[in-house]
Protein backbone atom coordinates (compact mmCIF):
# COMPACT_ATOMS: atom_id res chain seq x y z
CA UNK A 1 0.00 0.00 0.00
CA UNK A 2 1.17 3.52 -0.72
CA UNK A 3 1.46 5.77 2.29
CA UNK A 4 -1.09 8.57 2.39
CA UNK A 5 0.48 10.16 5.46
CA UNK A 6 4.11 9.65 6.38
CA UNK A 7 6.04 11.20 9.28
CA UNK A 8 9.79 10.93 9.07
CA UNK A 9 11.58 11.91 12.31
CA UNK A 10 9.20 14.76 12.90
CA UNK A 11 9.61 17.12 15.83
CA UNK A 12 7.55 20.16 16.70
CA UNK A 13 8.73 22.72 19.18
CA UNK A 14 6.45 25.64 19.94
CA UNK A 15 7.83 29.09 20.66
CA UNK A 16 8.82 29.12 24.30
CA UNK A 17 10.54 25.77 24.03
CA UNK A 18 7.64 23.36 24.53
CA UNK A 19 8.25 20.13 22.59
CA UNK A 20 4.84 18.96 21.38
CA UNK A 21 6.20 16.12 19.21
CA UNK A 22 9.56 14.41 19.58
CA UNK A 23 11.15 12.63 16.64
CA UNK A 24 8.04 10.77 15.45
CA UNK A 25 8.12 8.37 12.49
CA UNK A 26 5.11 6.44 11.24
CA UNK A 27 2.98 6.02 8.17
CA UNK A 28 -0.70 5.64 7.39
CA UNK A 29 -1.68 3.89 4.19
CA UNK A 30 -4.22 5.18 1.73
CA UNK A 31 -7.70 4.09 2.77
CA UNK A 32 -6.63 3.17 6.30
CA UNK A 33 -8.62 4.16 9.39
CA UNK A 34 -6.38 4.96 12.34
CA UNK A 35 -7.08 6.19 15.86
CA UNK A 36 -4.85 8.60 17.70
CA UNK A 37 -4.96 8.15 21.46
CA UNK A 38 -3.47 9.97 24.39
CA UNK A 39 -4.27 12.41 27.16
CA UNK A 40 -4.74 16.04 26.38
CA UNK A 41 -1.36 17.63 25.83
CA UNK A 42 0.10 14.40 24.47
CA UNK A 43 0.48 15.95 21.01
CA UNK A 44 -2.62 14.63 19.21
CA UNK A 45 -3.85 18.00 18.01
CA UNK A 46 -0.36 19.05 17.00
CA UNK A 47 0.03 15.90 14.93
CA UNK A 48 -3.25 16.58 13.13
CA UNK A 49 -2.26 20.21 12.49
CA UNK A 50 1.00 19.06 10.92
CA UNK A 51 -0.90 16.71 8.60
CA UNK A 52 -3.21 19.55 7.56
CA UNK A 53 -0.33 21.96 7.07
CA UNK A 54 -1.83 24.32 9.65
CA UNK A 55 1.41 24.12 11.61
CA UNK A 56 4.81 23.20 10.23
CA UNK A 57 7.28 20.73 11.67
CA UNK A 58 10.36 22.15 13.36
CA UNK A 59 12.42 19.28 11.94
CA UNK A 60 11.80 16.14 9.92
CA UNK A 61 9.55 15.56 6.93
CA UNK A 62 5.77 15.37 6.79
CA UNK A 63 4.56 13.71 3.60
CA UNK A 64 0.88 13.94 2.72
CA UNK A 65 -0.48 12.40 -0.46
CA UNK A 66 3.03 12.31 -1.90
CA UNK A 67 3.85 15.93 -1.12
CA UNK A 68 6.50 16.93 1.36
CA UNK A 69 4.81 19.67 3.38
CA UNK A 70 8.08 20.66 5.00
CA UNK A 71 9.38 21.72 1.61
CA UNK A 72 6.24 23.43 0.32
CA UNK A 73 6.01 27.18 0.29
CA UNK A 74 3.40 28.66 2.65
CA UNK A 75 1.38 29.84 -0.34
CA UNK A 76 1.05 26.23 -1.53
CA UNK A 77 -0.31 24.85 1.75
CA UNK A 78 -3.94 25.91 1.10
CA UNK A 79 -4.04 23.60 -1.92
CA UNK A 80 -2.94 20.67 0.26
CA UNK A 81 -5.73 21.51 2.69
CA UNK A 82 -8.28 21.48 -0.12
CA UNK A 83 -7.80 17.70 -0.32
CA UNK A 84 -8.25 17.21 3.40
CA UNK A 85 -11.42 17.30 5.46
CA UNK A 86 -11.04 18.44 9.05
CA UNK A 87 -13.50 18.03 11.92
CA UNK A 88 -12.33 20.57 14.46
CA UNK A 89 -12.49 20.02 18.18
CA UNK A 90 -14.19 23.39 18.64
CA UNK A 91 -16.29 22.88 15.48
CA UNK A 92 -15.31 26.25 13.91
CA UNK A 93 -18.82 26.88 12.70
CA UNK A 94 -19.90 30.28 11.36
CA UNK A 95 -22.88 31.13 13.55
CA UNK A 96 -24.08 34.00 11.40
CA UNK A 97 -24.54 31.73 8.39
CA UNK A 98 -27.08 29.06 7.65
CA UNK A 99 -26.28 25.36 7.75
CA UNK A 100 -26.14 25.35 3.96
CA UNK A 101 -23.74 28.29 3.79
CA UNK A 102 -21.47 26.65 6.35
CA UNK A 103 -21.28 23.39 4.46
CA UNK A 104 -20.86 24.98 1.03
CA UNK A 105 -17.76 26.94 2.12
CA UNK A 106 -15.15 24.31 1.05
CA UNK A 107 -16.84 24.05 -2.36
CA UNK A 108 -16.79 27.84 -2.74
CA UNK A 109 -13.10 27.80 -1.98
CA UNK A 110 -12.44 25.23 -4.68
CA UNK A 111 -14.67 27.23 -7.01
CA UNK A 112 -17.40 24.67 -7.49
CA UNK A 113 -20.31 25.40 -9.79
CA UNK A 114 -23.19 26.60 -7.62
CA UNK A 115 -25.78 24.09 -8.79
CA UNK A 116 -23.47 21.10 -8.39
CA UNK A 117 -22.42 22.54 -5.05
CA UNK A 118 -26.03 22.67 -3.82
CA UNK A 119 -26.47 19.03 -4.75
CA UNK A 120 -23.27 18.06 -2.96
CA UNK A 121 -24.25 20.01 0.15
CA UNK A 122 -27.64 18.29 0.33
CA UNK A 123 -25.99 14.91 -0.14
CA UNK A 124 -23.50 15.61 2.65
CA UNK A 125 -26.23 16.84 5.01
CA UNK A 126 -28.29 13.78 4.18
CA UNK A 127 -25.31 11.57 4.94
CA UNK A 128 -24.80 13.04 8.44
CA UNK A 129 -28.52 13.02 9.22
CA UNK A 130 -29.22 16.73 8.81
CA UNK A 131 -31.36 16.44 5.69
CA UNK A 132 -33.85 19.27 5.42
CA UNK A 133 -31.99 21.45 7.93
CA UNK A 134 -30.01 23.42 5.37
CA UNK A 135 -31.87 26.68 6.05
CA UNK A 136 -31.51 26.42 9.84
CA UNK A 137 -29.05 28.58 11.71
CA UNK A 138 -26.34 26.70 13.63
CA UNK A 139 -27.46 28.13 17.01
CA UNK A 140 -30.70 26.21 16.59
CA UNK A 141 -28.80 22.92 16.42
CA UNK A 142 -27.94 20.72 19.40
CA UNK A 143 -24.32 19.99 20.26
CA UNK A 144 -24.45 16.67 18.45
CA UNK A 145 -26.06 18.24 15.40
CA UNK A 146 -23.38 20.91 15.30
CA UNK A 147 -20.83 18.13 15.33
CA UNK A 148 -22.58 16.55 12.36
CA UNK A 149 -22.67 19.89 10.57
CA UNK A 150 -18.92 20.08 11.03
CA UNK A 151 -18.54 16.56 9.61
CA UNK A 152 -20.73 17.42 6.61
CA UNK A 153 -18.48 20.41 5.89
CA UNK A 154 -15.40 18.21 6.22
CA UNK A 155 -16.58 15.67 3.64
CA UNK A 156 -18.60 17.80 1.19
CA UNK A 157 -15.63 18.26 -1.16
CA UNK A 158 -14.86 14.50 -1.01
CA UNK A 159 -11.38 14.75 0.45
CA UNK A 160 -8.84 11.95 0.27
CA UNK A 161 -8.06 12.38 3.96
CA UNK A 162 -10.44 12.99 6.84
CA UNK A 163 -9.00 14.28 10.12
CA UNK A 164 -11.11 14.48 13.27
CA UNK A 165 -9.86 16.07 16.47
CA UNK A 166 -11.71 14.61 19.48
CA UNK A 167 -15.01 14.27 17.64
CA UNK A 168 -16.59 12.27 20.46
CA UNK A 169 -15.66 14.67 23.25
CA UNK A 170 -18.68 16.07 25.09
CA UNK A 171 -21.02 13.54 23.49
CA UNK A 172 -22.75 10.72 25.31
CA UNK A 173 -21.67 7.22 24.39
CA UNK A 174 -24.59 6.40 22.10
CA UNK A 175 -24.10 9.60 20.16
CA UNK A 176 -20.36 9.09 20.05
CA UNK A 177 -20.87 5.62 18.57
CA UNK A 178 -23.14 7.09 15.89
CA UNK A 179 -20.38 9.54 14.95
CA UNK A 180 -17.80 6.74 14.84
CA UNK A 181 -20.07 4.73 12.53
CA UNK A 182 -20.24 7.74 10.31
CA UNK A 183 -16.44 7.94 10.08
CA UNK A 184 -16.34 4.20 9.40
CA UNK A 185 -18.68 4.68 6.45
CA UNK A 186 -16.31 7.25 4.94
CA UNK A 187 -13.44 4.86 5.49
CA UNK A 188 -15.41 2.16 3.66
CA UNK A 189 -15.60 4.31 0.52
CA UNK A 190 -11.82 4.70 0.49
CA UNK A 191 -11.15 7.82 2.54
CA UNK A 192 -8.08 7.75 4.77
CA UNK A 193 -9.40 8.52 8.24
CA UNK A 194 -7.42 9.71 11.26
CA UNK A 195 -9.38 10.25 14.47
CA UNK A 196 -8.02 11.47 17.77
CA UNK A 197 -9.69 10.76 21.10
CA UNK A 198 -8.71 10.46 24.72
CA UNK A 199 -11.35 7.78 25.41
CA UNK A 200 -9.75 4.53 24.25
CA UNK A 201 -12.69 2.27 25.09
CA UNK A 202 -14.52 3.66 22.08
CA UNK A 203 -11.64 2.81 19.74
CA UNK A 204 -11.02 -0.67 20.96
CA UNK A 205 -14.46 -1.78 19.74
CA UNK A 206 -13.39 -1.09 16.19
CA UNK A 207 -10.24 -3.18 16.09
CA UNK A 208 -8.32 -0.57 14.12
CA UNK A 209 -4.74 0.51 14.50
CA UNK A 210 -4.25 2.87 17.42
CA UNK A 211 -1.34 5.29 17.60
CA UNK A 212 -0.80 6.07 21.28
CA UNK A 213 0.99 9.28 22.20
CA UNK A 214 2.41 10.42 25.50
CA UNK A 215 4.33 13.69 25.83
CA UNK A 216 4.96 13.83 22.11
CA UNK A 217 6.28 10.30 21.75
CA UNK A 218 4.81 6.89 21.10
CA UNK A 219 3.47 5.49 24.34
CA UNK B 1 -9.14 30.26 -16.97
CA UNK B 2 -12.87 29.62 -16.79
CA UNK B 3 -12.46 28.58 -13.20
CA UNK B 4 -10.47 31.74 -12.50
CA UNK B 5 -13.16 33.93 -14.04
CA UNK B 6 -15.80 32.06 -12.08
CA UNK B 7 -14.00 32.75 -8.81
CA UNK B 8 -13.82 36.45 -9.70
CA UNK B 9 -17.47 36.64 -10.67
CA UNK B 10 -18.36 34.90 -7.43
CA UNK B 11 -16.33 37.37 -5.35
CA UNK B 12 -17.73 40.35 -7.21
CA UNK B 13 -21.26 39.13 -6.61
CA UNK B 14 -20.57 38.34 -2.97
CA UNK B 15 -19.15 41.80 -2.43
CA UNK B 16 -22.21 43.38 -4.04
CA UNK B 17 -24.50 41.28 -1.84
CA UNK B 18 -22.61 42.36 1.26
CA UNK B 19 -22.99 45.99 0.20
CA UNK B 20 -26.72 45.47 -0.26
CA UNK B 21 -27.03 43.61 3.04
CA UNK B 22 -25.85 46.64 5.03
CA UNK B 23 -27.65 49.41 3.10
CA UNK B 24 -27.37 52.17 5.72
CA UNK B 25 -23.66 51.69 6.34
CA UNK B 26 -23.00 51.35 2.62
CA UNK B 27 -25.00 54.45 1.79
CA UNK B 28 -23.31 56.54 4.47
CA UNK B 29 -19.95 55.44 3.22
CA UNK B 30 -20.93 56.13 -0.35
CA UNK B 31 -22.27 59.58 0.55
CA UNK B 32 -19.01 60.46 2.26
CA UNK B 33 -16.89 59.27 -0.65
CA UNK B 34 -19.02 60.86 -3.34
CA UNK B 35 -19.15 64.20 -1.52
CA UNK B 36 -15.39 64.12 -1.17
CA UNK B 37 -15.03 63.37 -4.86
CA UNK B 38 -17.62 65.87 -6.10
CA UNK B 39 -15.81 68.83 -4.55
CA UNK B 40 -12.69 68.67 -6.72
CA UNK B 41 -14.84 67.62 -9.67
CA UNK B 42 -17.04 70.71 -9.30
CA UNK B 43 -14.01 72.96 -8.94
CA UNK B 44 -12.48 71.35 -12.00
CA UNK B 45 -15.63 72.02 -14.00
CA UNK B 46 -15.78 75.65 -12.88
CA UNK B 47 -12.15 76.18 -13.89
CA UNK B 48 -12.81 74.44 -17.20
CA UNK B 49 -15.88 76.61 -17.85
CA UNK B 50 -14.14 79.87 -17.08
CA UNK B 51 -11.11 78.83 -19.08
CA UNK B 52 -13.24 77.96 -22.07
CA UNK B 53 -15.01 81.30 -21.87
CA UNK B 54 -11.80 83.26 -21.46
CA UNK B 55 -10.28 81.33 -24.36
CA UNK B 56 -12.68 83.15 -26.64
CA UNK B 57 -11.23 86.47 -25.56
CA UNK B 58 -7.95 87.74 -26.92
CA UNK B 59 -5.67 87.75 -23.93
CA UNK B 60 -2.64 89.24 -25.66
CA UNK B 61 -2.24 92.49 -23.82
CA UNK B 62 -2.66 95.73 -25.67
CA UNK B 63 -1.73 99.21 -24.64
CA UNK B 64 -3.83 102.09 -25.87
CA UNK B 65 -1.89 105.33 -25.94
CA UNK B 66 -4.14 108.42 -25.95
CA UNK B 67 -2.63 111.65 -27.11
CA UNK B 68 -3.47 115.06 -25.67
CA UNK B 69 -6.35 116.73 -27.54
CA UNK B 70 -4.01 119.58 -28.39
CA UNK B 71 -1.28 117.43 -29.89
CA UNK B 72 0.06 118.47 -33.27
CA UNK B 73 1.00 116.15 -36.16
CA UNK B 74 4.67 116.76 -35.24
CA UNK B 75 4.04 115.47 -31.70
CA UNK B 76 2.28 112.42 -33.11
CA UNK B 77 5.17 111.74 -35.47
CA UNK B 78 7.63 112.03 -32.57
CA UNK B 79 5.66 109.55 -30.47
CA UNK B 80 5.26 107.22 -33.45
CA UNK B 81 9.00 107.13 -34.05
CA UNK B 82 9.72 106.61 -30.32
CA UNK B 83 7.32 103.68 -30.29
CA UNK B 84 8.86 102.22 -33.43
CA UNK B 85 12.32 102.34 -31.90
CA UNK B 86 11.29 101.01 -28.50
CA UNK B 87 12.70 97.51 -27.97
CA UNK B 88 9.70 96.31 -26.00
CA UNK B 89 7.14 97.42 -28.55
CA UNK B 90 6.20 94.73 -31.03
CA UNK B 91 3.83 96.63 -33.20
CA UNK B 92 2.13 99.98 -33.00
CA UNK B 93 -0.81 101.23 -35.02
CA UNK B 94 -1.90 104.82 -35.21
CA UNK B 95 -5.65 105.44 -34.92
CA UNK B 96 -6.49 109.06 -35.72
CA UNK B 97 -9.52 110.75 -34.20
CA UNK B 98 -11.60 110.63 -37.43
CA UNK B 99 -10.95 106.96 -37.82
CA UNK B 100 -11.82 106.33 -34.18
CA UNK B 101 -15.06 108.23 -34.55
CA UNK B 102 -15.97 106.32 -37.70
CA UNK B 103 -15.33 103.07 -35.90
CA UNK B 104 -17.42 104.13 -32.94
CA UNK B 105 -20.28 105.15 -35.26
CA UNK B 106 -20.05 101.87 -37.11
CA UNK B 107 -20.05 99.89 -33.89
CA UNK B 108 -22.92 101.74 -32.21
CA UNK B 109 -24.98 102.18 -35.40
CA UNK B 110 -25.41 105.88 -34.71
CA UNK B 111 -24.31 108.23 -37.49
CA UNK B 112 -23.59 111.91 -37.28
CA UNK B 113 -22.34 111.76 -33.73
CA UNK B 114 -19.90 114.59 -34.20
CA UNK B 115 -22.65 116.90 -35.44
CA UNK B 116 -24.60 116.42 -32.24
CA UNK B 117 -21.54 117.01 -30.21
CA UNK B 118 -19.23 119.93 -30.15
CA UNK B 119 -16.75 118.53 -32.66
CA UNK B 120 -14.96 115.18 -32.39
CA UNK B 121 -14.43 114.37 -28.69
CA UNK B 122 -12.06 111.52 -29.38
CA UNK B 123 -8.30 111.93 -29.17
CA UNK B 124 -5.72 110.51 -31.52
CA UNK B 125 -4.38 107.21 -30.27
CA UNK B 126 -1.89 104.45 -30.80
CA UNK B 127 -2.64 100.78 -30.25
CA UNK B 128 0.55 99.13 -29.07
CA UNK B 129 1.16 95.41 -29.02
CA UNK B 130 4.06 94.81 -26.69
CA UNK B 131 6.85 92.38 -27.54
CA UNK B 132 6.75 90.96 -24.03
CA UNK B 133 4.13 89.27 -21.84
CA UNK B 134 6.00 89.67 -18.58
CA UNK B 135 3.90 91.66 -16.13
CA UNK B 136 6.79 93.71 -14.71
CA UNK B 137 8.10 94.57 -18.18
CA UNK B 138 4.63 95.58 -19.30
CA UNK B 139 4.32 97.79 -16.28
CA UNK B 140 7.60 99.50 -17.09
CA UNK B 141 6.63 99.89 -20.74
CA UNK B 142 3.37 101.52 -19.73
CA UNK B 143 5.21 104.01 -17.54
CA UNK B 144 7.80 104.77 -20.20
CA UNK B 145 5.20 105.45 -22.87
CA UNK B 146 3.19 107.57 -20.46
CA UNK B 147 6.34 109.68 -19.99
CA UNK B 148 6.57 110.60 -23.70
CA UNK B 149 5.66 114.22 -24.57
CA UNK B 150 2.00 114.99 -25.33
CA UNK B 151 0.83 111.52 -24.25
CA UNK B 152 -2.28 111.96 -22.12
CA UNK B 153 -2.86 108.45 -20.88
CA UNK B 154 -1.81 104.86 -21.44
CA UNK B 155 -4.44 102.23 -20.84
CA UNK B 156 -3.51 98.65 -20.32
CA UNK B 157 -6.40 96.80 -21.95
CA UNK B 158 -5.57 93.26 -21.10
CA UNK B 159 -4.57 93.70 -17.48
CA UNK B 160 -7.79 92.08 -16.31
CA UNK B 161 -7.35 89.25 -18.80
CA UNK B 162 -3.92 88.61 -17.36
CA UNK B 163 -5.33 88.60 -13.88
CA UNK B 164 -8.03 86.21 -15.02
CA UNK B 165 -5.47 83.90 -16.57
CA UNK B 166 -3.59 83.95 -13.28
CA UNK B 167 -6.77 83.19 -11.41
CA UNK B 168 -7.57 80.29 -13.73
CA UNK B 169 -4.13 78.82 -13.29
CA UNK B 170 -4.53 79.23 -9.53
CA UNK B 171 -7.90 77.48 -9.77
CA UNK B 172 -6.30 74.68 -11.75
CA UNK B 173 -3.59 74.24 -9.17
CA UNK B 174 -6.15 74.35 -6.39
CA UNK B 175 -8.13 71.63 -8.15
CA UNK B 176 -5.05 69.49 -8.40
CA UNK B 177 -4.22 70.05 -4.74
CA UNK B 178 -7.78 69.44 -3.58
CA UNK B 179 -8.02 66.44 -5.88
CA UNK B 180 -4.85 64.94 -4.44
CA UNK B 181 -6.04 65.53 -0.88
CA UNK B 182 -9.38 63.87 -1.58
CA UNK B 183 -7.71 61.05 -3.49
CA UNK B 184 -5.67 60.37 -0.37
CA UNK B 185 -8.86 60.58 1.69
CA UNK B 186 -10.47 58.03 -0.61
CA UNK B 187 -7.60 55.61 -0.06
CA UNK B 188 -7.74 56.11 3.70
CA UNK B 189 -11.52 55.80 3.91
CA UNK B 190 -11.57 52.53 1.95
CA UNK B 191 -8.60 51.30 3.94
CA UNK B 192 -10.57 51.91 7.10
CA UNK B 193 -13.80 50.42 5.74
CA UNK B 194 -12.05 47.25 4.67
CA UNK B 195 -10.14 47.06 7.94
CA UNK B 196 -13.43 47.16 9.84
CA UNK B 197 -14.85 44.49 7.56
CA UNK B 198 -11.86 42.25 8.11
CA UNK B 199 -12.17 42.63 11.87
CA UNK B 200 -15.89 41.86 11.64
CA UNK B 201 -15.17 38.77 9.57
CA UNK B 202 -12.27 37.45 11.58
CA UNK B 203 -13.96 34.09 12.27
CA UNK B 204 -14.90 33.60 8.67
CA UNK B 205 -11.38 34.41 7.50
CA UNK B 206 -9.82 32.10 10.06
CA UNK B 207 -12.13 29.20 9.20
CA UNK B 208 -11.72 29.75 5.48
CA UNK B 209 -7.94 29.64 5.90
CA UNK B 210 -8.25 26.44 7.93
CA UNK B 211 -10.20 24.65 5.24
CA UNK B 212 -7.94 25.58 2.39
CA UNK B 213 -8.72 29.11 1.25
CA UNK B 214 -5.80 30.86 -0.43
CA UNK B 215 -4.95 34.44 0.47
CA UNK B 216 -6.29 35.52 -2.89
CA UNK B 217 -9.61 33.83 -2.23
CA UNK B 218 -9.94 35.66 1.07
CA UNK B 219 -8.73 38.97 -0.30
CA UNK B 220 -10.86 39.00 -3.43
CA UNK B 221 -14.29 39.87 -1.99
CA UNK B 222 -12.76 42.75 -0.03
CA UNK B 223 -11.05 44.12 -3.12
CA UNK B 224 -14.26 43.84 -5.09
CA UNK B 225 -16.15 45.55 -2.32
CA UNK B 226 -13.71 48.44 -2.60
CA UNK B 227 -13.99 48.39 -6.38
CA UNK B 228 -17.78 48.71 -6.24
CA UNK B 229 -17.46 51.44 -3.68
CA UNK B 230 -15.02 53.36 -5.86
CA UNK B 231 -17.14 53.01 -8.98
CA UNK B 232 -20.40 53.91 -7.23
CA UNK B 233 -18.76 56.88 -5.48
CA UNK B 234 -17.49 58.19 -8.83
CA UNK B 235 -20.94 57.82 -10.40
CA UNK B 236 -22.59 59.50 -7.42
CA UNK B 237 -20.02 62.32 -7.56
CA UNK B 238 -20.83 62.71 -11.25
CA UNK B 239 -24.54 62.96 -10.43
CA UNK B 240 -23.86 65.45 -7.67
CA UNK B 241 -21.63 67.68 -9.78
CA UNK B 242 -24.12 67.56 -12.66
CA UNK B 243 -26.85 68.67 -10.30
CA UNK B 244 -24.62 71.43 -8.92
CA UNK B 245 -23.90 72.70 -12.41
CA UNK B 246 -27.53 72.51 -13.46
CA UNK B 247 -28.37 74.60 -10.39
CA UNK B 248 -25.54 77.08 -10.92
CA UNK B 249 -25.88 77.64 -14.66
CA UNK B 250 -29.05 79.83 -14.70
CA UNK B 251 -27.59 82.07 -11.99
CA UNK B 252 -24.31 82.25 -13.84
CA UNK B 253 -26.05 83.03 -17.13
CA UNK B 254 -28.02 85.88 -15.53
CA UNK B 255 -24.84 87.31 -14.10
CA UNK B 256 -22.95 86.99 -17.38
CA UNK B 257 -25.77 88.64 -19.29
CA UNK B 258 -25.15 91.82 -17.32
CA UNK B 259 -21.77 91.98 -19.05
CA UNK B 260 -23.13 90.88 -22.40
CA UNK B 261 -21.27 87.62 -22.05
CA UNK B 262 -22.31 84.01 -22.23
CA UNK B 263 -20.94 81.80 -19.53
CA UNK B 264 -22.14 78.24 -19.00
CA UNK B 265 -20.46 75.38 -17.18
CA UNK B 266 -20.51 71.99 -18.83
CA UNK B 267 -20.80 68.63 -17.14
CA UNK B 268 -18.20 65.89 -17.28
CA UNK B 269 -17.58 64.43 -20.71
CA UNK B 270 -17.78 60.68 -21.21
CA UNK B 271 -14.00 60.50 -21.26
CA UNK B 272 -13.66 62.50 -18.06
CA UNK B 273 -16.31 60.39 -16.35
CA UNK B 274 -14.49 57.23 -17.39
CA UNK B 275 -11.21 58.65 -16.09
CA UNK B 276 -12.85 59.70 -12.80
CA UNK B 277 -14.44 56.27 -12.37
CA UNK B 278 -11.24 54.47 -13.20
CA UNK B 279 -9.18 56.62 -10.87
CA UNK B 280 -11.67 56.32 -8.04
CA UNK B 281 -11.83 52.53 -8.45
CA UNK B 282 -8.06 52.28 -8.58
CA UNK B 283 -7.64 54.36 -5.42
CA UNK B 284 -10.30 52.42 -3.56
CA UNK B 285 -8.76 49.09 -4.51
CA UNK B 286 -5.30 50.32 -3.47
CA UNK B 287 -6.69 51.31 -0.08
CA UNK B 288 -8.34 47.91 0.29
CA UNK B 289 -5.20 46.12 -0.82
CA UNK B 290 -3.17 47.94 1.85
CA UNK B 291 -5.75 46.99 4.46
CA UNK B 292 -5.92 43.32 3.43
CA UNK B 293 -2.15 42.97 3.19
CA UNK B 294 -1.77 44.37 6.65
CA UNK B 295 -4.68 42.79 8.48
CA UNK B 296 -5.06 39.39 6.83
CA UNK B 297 -1.58 38.57 7.99
CA UNK B 298 -2.73 39.17 11.54
CA UNK B 299 -5.53 36.63 11.31
CA UNK B 300 -3.67 33.40 12.04
CA UNK B 301 -5.30 30.08 11.44
CA UNK B 302 -4.98 27.68 14.35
Amino acid sequence: MTPMIKFDQVSKRYPGGFDALKNLSFQIDAGEMVFLAGHSGAGKSTLLKLVAGIDRATSGNVLVNGQNLSRLRASQLPYVRQHIGIVFQDHKILYDRSVFDNVVLPLDIIGFDRRDAARRVRAALDKVGLAGREKSMPVGLSGGEQQRLCIARAVVHRPAILLADEPSANLDRAYALDIMELFKSFHQVGVTVLISAHDETLMEDYGRRIIRLREGQFA
Amino acid sequence: MKHYLFLHAQSALLALKRTARAPIASLLNLAMLSLALSLPVALYLVVQGVQQWSGKIDVTPELTVFMEMASEPADIAAVASSLKQHPRVGQSTFVDKQQALAELEARSGVTGMAEGLDGNPLPDAFVVKPATLDAAELDRLQKEIAGLPMVAEVQFDAAWAQKLAGLISLGGQLTLLLGSAFALALVLVTHNTIRMQILARRDEIEISKLIGATDNFIRRPFLYHALWQGVLAALAAWGLSSWLIAAANPVLADFARLYNEQLALRGLTAGELAALTGLSALLAVSGARLATDHHLRQVRAH
